[in-house]
C-alpha cells in the first residue's frame, strides 16, 4: 500500500471524529480561514469533498467548518508625521473601511507612529471606531514604526480566541522599530488570524519613484513587500491602489473576502518544534477535474 | 531732588501704609478661613447629616430645620473649597503620573536595545500601572468630583430656598392663581395644542434614526418579547394620556446605560439600564412621560441644527478617549461599569435635540402632567431621580449634571406641579406586569452581562502584571472619602 493511500485512509478514520466535534475547535487544532477564487470570482458553496489539506507534503485529516461569529476585527492604521504626504489616503481608506463593515463584528481601532496607541477596544458599534479616529487629531511623532505596531498587535490578539483579523492601513515605511522584519515575520508565522493591506502612498510613489536614489527605491520596495509577506503569510490580501477612489471597492473586496472565507478545522501532525511547517490546500471539482486558487496561509511555526 | 521737610514724615506714611496693608493681605485669607472654621461643630455635623438625606426627605424635612442663611453660605464656602481643593490635587496628581509616565517611556525608548526581556517586563508593567493611575486620577478630577459637589450644593439650595417657594406654592393655591400658570390647564391635556405640526417632525425622526443605524452608534435592540410588550404598552398608556399627537415608536435597546430619549416625530428609546434601575412602574413611567414631553413640546424642531450630529460623536469619542487613555482595560470597564457613561447616553440625545434648560424644564413640568393624567403617581419622577443623584451615584448623572438645569432647580419644578395638580385617587405607583417585566428582564442582563464578559480586548493587562493600583470612589460614597475637608483626614471626620 502506498503512502498516499494509506494517509487517506487515515485521514477517512479521522474524519468522523473530527466532524462529531461540530463547530468546535479541539484542544491542538487549528482553524484556517481562506477563500477559493478563480480568476476575479470568489467561489462559494464547496464542501468537504472539494478539498485537499496537506502539511509538510502529508495529507491531514480536517472538516469544513462553520465560520467562527462574531469575527474580531482590528483595524491598525499608520498615523505618523511622516505619513502626512499621504495622509488623505489614510483617512480615505479608514472611512470607506468603516462604512463598508458589515454589522455584528468585533471591531477595534489602533493607530501607530513611535508606538502602538489603542483608540478604540472592541466594540459592537463600528460607528465607535470612526468617532476615535475622528477624535485623534494631528499626527504628533514622525516615527513609523511599523514592525513594532504589527508585532505588538499580534501579540495583543494571541491570546483572543475566535476568528481574528487585521486590517492594516499604512505604507509599510519602517524607521526606528525595536524589532526586525525577521522577528515580526516569525511572529506572523505563528499567529492565527488573517492580515488584509489597504496599502497607502502608492500615488505618491508612482509619480516621485522615478526621482528617487536606489536606495530610496529600495526603501519602497521593501515597504510593500513586507505588506505582501503580511498578507500573503496569513491568508489575506494586500492591495496597492493608483487612486483614492478604489479604496471603496477595496473595502468591499476584504469584506466580501471574509464572508466568503471557508473554514477548515484540523489538527497538525507536527508537534511544537518552533518550525515553520508549510501547507498546501487544495481545491477542486470532482466532476470537472477543475483547479481552484486557494488563498490561505503559508503554514504555521508552531510555538 | 532736595528732600522737602516733610520727606520723613512722608516715608514714615509709606511705611505704615506699607505695613498696614501687609498686615491686611496676611490677615485677609486667615480671616477668610477664620470665617469658615467659626461654623460650629454642631452645625457642621447636622448639615453634613442633611447631605446625606435623599431629596425627597429634604423636600419634607427642609421647613423644620433651622440653619441660618450664614451657616448655610459658611457651609457652600466649606463645599467649593474642598471642590476647588480636592480637583486641584487629583489634576496634580494625574500631572504627576503622566510625567512620570513619559519618563519612563522615555527612558524604555533609550535603552529598548540594551534591555533583557525580565527588565522589559517589568518597565511595561510600571508603564501600565502609570497610565491607569493618571486616567484614574483624570477622570475623578474632571467628572466624579465637580458631579459630587454639585449634588452636595444643591441640597444645601434645597435647604435654604425650598421652606420661601413651598410658601409661595401654598399661597398660589388658596388664591387659586396656579391654574394662570404656563400649561396650567391639565384638565385639557390631549385637547390642548402645545406647538402645532408635531407630524412634521415625523420625517425628521426617521432620517435620525436611519443615519444613526448607518452611522452604526445605534445599540442592538432588546429581544425579549415580553420586555418590548411591556414597555411598549407602558409608553403608549403614557403617550395616549398626552398631548401627543403622532404615532408613539418605542424601542427598548440592549445597553446597560441609564437612559431613554426621545428623536423628534415620536421615536422613543429606552435603554434596559433604565429599565433596571426604576424600582416601580411610576417611576418608569415618570421618565417615559418626561421623553415623551420633549416630543410633544417639538423640542427637537425648535433646537435642532442637523449639523450637531458630528458634534454628538466627537463629544462621545472625548468620554471615551478620556477613558480609555488609561491603557488598560481595568480601568475603562470600571468607570465604564460604575459611572455608566458607557457611548453616548445622554450626551446624544441632548445635543441631539438641542435641549437647552428651558426646554427640559419644560419636558419636567409636561412629564409630570402626563405621567399623572396616565393615573400614575407623579412622585415617581422625583424619586427616580432622586435615587440617581443620591444612591446611583451622582457620576450616573453625569450627562444630567451637565447639559440639564441645576437638580435643584429640576426637583423643585418638579415638586412644585405635582403640588398644583389636582388631587386624584388611586394612581398607580406599581403593578404585577413590571414585576413580570422585571423577572424577564433579569434574563436579558444576565445574557448581556455573559457576553460582556466574552467581550474581546486589546487593552488587557500586560500578562503577568500586578493587576493596576486602583483609586477607588464608587458611587453613594461620600465625596468626603476622597476630599476630605479641611481639617479631616480621608478616613473619617474630625
Amino acid at each position: 500500500m502506498s503512502r498516499t493511500r494509506r494517509n487517506f485512509i487515515r485521514q477517512a478514520l479521522a474524519a468522523p471524529l473530527l466532524t462529531a466535534l461540530g463547530g468546535a475547535q479541539g484542544p491542538g487544532q487549528r482553524s484556517l480561514y481562506f477563500t477559493v477564487e478563480e480568476g476575479d470570482k470568489l467561489i462559494t458553496g464547496l464542501r468537504e469533498g472539494n478539498f485537499r489539506l496537506y502539511e509538510d507534503g502529508q495529507p491531514v485529516a480536517f472538516r469544513l467548518a462553520e465560520p467562527e461569529s462574531p469575527a474580531k476585527v482590528t483595524v491598525l492604521v499608520e498615523y505618523s508625521q511622516a505619513s502626512v504626504l499621504y495622509l488623505n489616503d489614510i483617512v480615505t481608506a479608514f472611512r470607506e473601511l468603516v462604512d463598508a463593515a458589515p454589522e455584528g463584528n468585533w471591531y477595534s481601532l489602533a493607530t501607530y507612529s513611535q508606538e502602538l496607541q489603542i483608540h478604540q477596544d472592541f466594540t459592537r458599534m463600528k460607528g465607535e471606531i470612526r468617532s476615535a479616529f475622528e477624535e485623534i487629531g494631528q499626527p504628533f511623532w514622525g516615527e513609523v514604526n511599523t514592525y513594532d505596531a504589527v508585532y505588538e498587535v499580534l501579540e495583543k490578539l494571541e491570546f483572543l480566541p475566535g476568528r481574528k483579523v487585521v486590517v492594516l492601513i499604512g505604507s509599510g515605511l519602517n524607521t526606528l522599530s525595536r524589532y526586525t522584519m525577521s522577528e515580526v515575520q516569525r511572529k506572523v508565522e505563528a499567529s492565527s488570524l488573517n492580515v488584509f493591506v489597504m496599502g497607502a502612498g502608492s500615488l505618491l510613489r508612482g509619480q516621485y519613484e522615478p526621482y528617487l536614489d536606489a536606495a530610496g527605491r529600495m526603501t519602497l520596495l521593501q515597504a510593500e513587500a513586507f505588506l505582501n509577506m503580511l498578507a500573503k503569510k496569513t491568508g489575506g490580501q494586500a492591495f496597492f491602489p493608483r487612486f483614492e477612489t478604489a479604496y471603496r471597492d477595496i473595502a468591499q473586496t476584504i469584506f466580501t473576502m471574509l464572508a466568503s472565507q471557508y473554514r477548515i478545522v484540523y489538527e497538525p501532525r507536527a508537534r511544537p518544534d518552533n518550525r515553520f511547517h508549510r501547507l498546501k490546500l487544495e481545491a477542486f471539482d470532482p466532476q470537472s477535474k477543475k483547479q481552484y486558487t486557494v488563498r490561505v496561509r503559508e503554514g504555521w511555526r508552531w510555538q | 531732588m532736595k528732600n522737602s521737610p516733610n520727606a520723613g514724615l512722608g516715608n514714615l506714611g509709606r511705611e505704615i501704609v506699607s505695613v498696614v496693608a501687609c498686615v491686611a493681605l496676611t490677615m485677609a485669607p486667615a480671616a477668610g478661613q477664620a470665617g469658615r472654621s467659626e461654623l460650629p461643630p454642631e452645625v457642621r455635623k447636622a448639615l453634613r447629616e442633611a447631605m446625606e438625606k435623599s431629596y425627597l426627605q429634604l423636600f419634607d424635612e427642609a421647613p423644620r430645620l433651622e440653619f441660618s442663611a450664614w451657616q448655610i453660605a459658611a457651609m457652600r464656602r466649606i463645599f467649593e473649597d474642598a471642590q476647588k481643593n480636592c480637583t486641584a490635587n487629583f489634576r496634580k496628581r494625574a500631572e504627576e503620573h503622566g510625567k512620570q509616565l513619559r519618563r519612563e517611556q522615555e527612558w524604555l525608548r533609550a535603552n529598548t536595545g540594551k534591555i533583557d526581556d525580565t527588565e522589559r517586563k517589568k518597565r511595561h508593567c510600571t508603564i501600565q500601572n502609570l497610565r491607569a493611575l493618571e486616567a484614574q486620577a483624570r477622570v475623578l478630577a474632571e467628572h466624579a468630583i465637580p458631579v459630587a459637589y454639585e449634588n452636595r450644593k444643591a441640597k444645601l439650595d434645597l435647604i435654604e430656598k425650598w421652606p420661601g417657594e413651598l410658601k409661595k406654592i401654598q399661597a398660589e393655591l388658596a388664591a387659586g392663581t396656579h391654574v394662570n400658570r404656563k400649561w396650567g390647564d391639565v384638565k385639557d391635556i390631549g385637547f390642548r395644542e402645545l406647538f402645532p405640526d408635531q407630524e412634521k417632525d415625523v420625517k425628521v425622526g426617521q432620517e435620525t434614526v436611519r443615519e444613526m443605524k448607518l452611522a452604526g452608534l445605534m445599540p442592538p435592540e432588546v429581544d425579549n418579547p415580553v420586555v418590548k410588550k411591556y414597555v411598549t404598552s407602558l409608553a403608549q398608556r403614557v403617550g395616549k394620556h398626552s398631548d401627543l399627537r403622532v404615532p408613539l415608536n418605542v424601542t427598548v435597546l440592549n445597553s446597560k446605560e441609564i437612559n431613554a430619549f426621545a428623536l423628534p416625530g415620536g421615536f422613543l428609546f429606552i435603554q434596559r439600564g433604565l429599565l433596571e434601575a426604576a424600582e416601580n412602574e411610576a417611576q418608569l413611567a415618570g421618565v417615559i412621560a418626561h421623553e415623551i414631553a420633549h416630543v410633544t413640546g417639538r423640542h427637537g424642531h425648535r433646537l435642532m441644527k442637523r449639523a450637531t450630529i458630528s458634534s454628538i460623536i466627537y463629544q462621545a469619542a472625548q468620554v471615551a478617549a478620556l477613558i480609555l487613555t488609561g491603557g488598560a482595560a481595568t480601568i475603562g470597564t470600571y468607570y465604564a461599569l460604575q459611572y455608566g457613561f458607557y457611548g453616548l447616553g445622554l450626551v446624544l440625545s441632548l445635543d441631539l435635540l438641542g435641549i437647552s434648560r428651558d426646554f427640559e424644564l419644560e419636558a419636567d413640568q409636561l412629564g409630570v402632567q402626563y405621567a399623572w393624567h396616565a393615573g400614575f403617581d407623579p412622585n415617581g419622577f422625583i424619586q427616580f431621580f432622586d435615587k440617581m443623584a443620591t444612591r446611583e451615584g451622582y457620576v450616573n448623572g453625569l450627562s444630567w449634571f451637565r447639559t440639564h438645569p441645576p437638580f435643584y432647580e429640576r426637583m423643585v419644578q418638579s415638586k412644585r406641579e405635582i403640588l398644583f395638580l389636582p388631587a386624584k385617587d388611586g394612581l398607580t405607583v406599581s403593578s404585577t406586569e413590571f414585576d413580570q417585566m422585571k423577572a424577564e428582564l433579569k434574563k436579558v442582563t444576565a445574557q448581556a452581562e455573559e457576553e460582556e464578559k466574552e467581550r474581546p480586548s486589546l487593552l488587557a493587562p500586560v500578562q503577568g502584571c500586578p493587576a493596576p493600583e486602583k483609586i477607588e470612589y464608587k458611587p453613594g460614597e461620600p465625596i468626603e472619602k476622597l476630599c476630605p475637608e479641611p481639617g479631616e483626614t480621608s478616613s473619617g471626620r474630625r
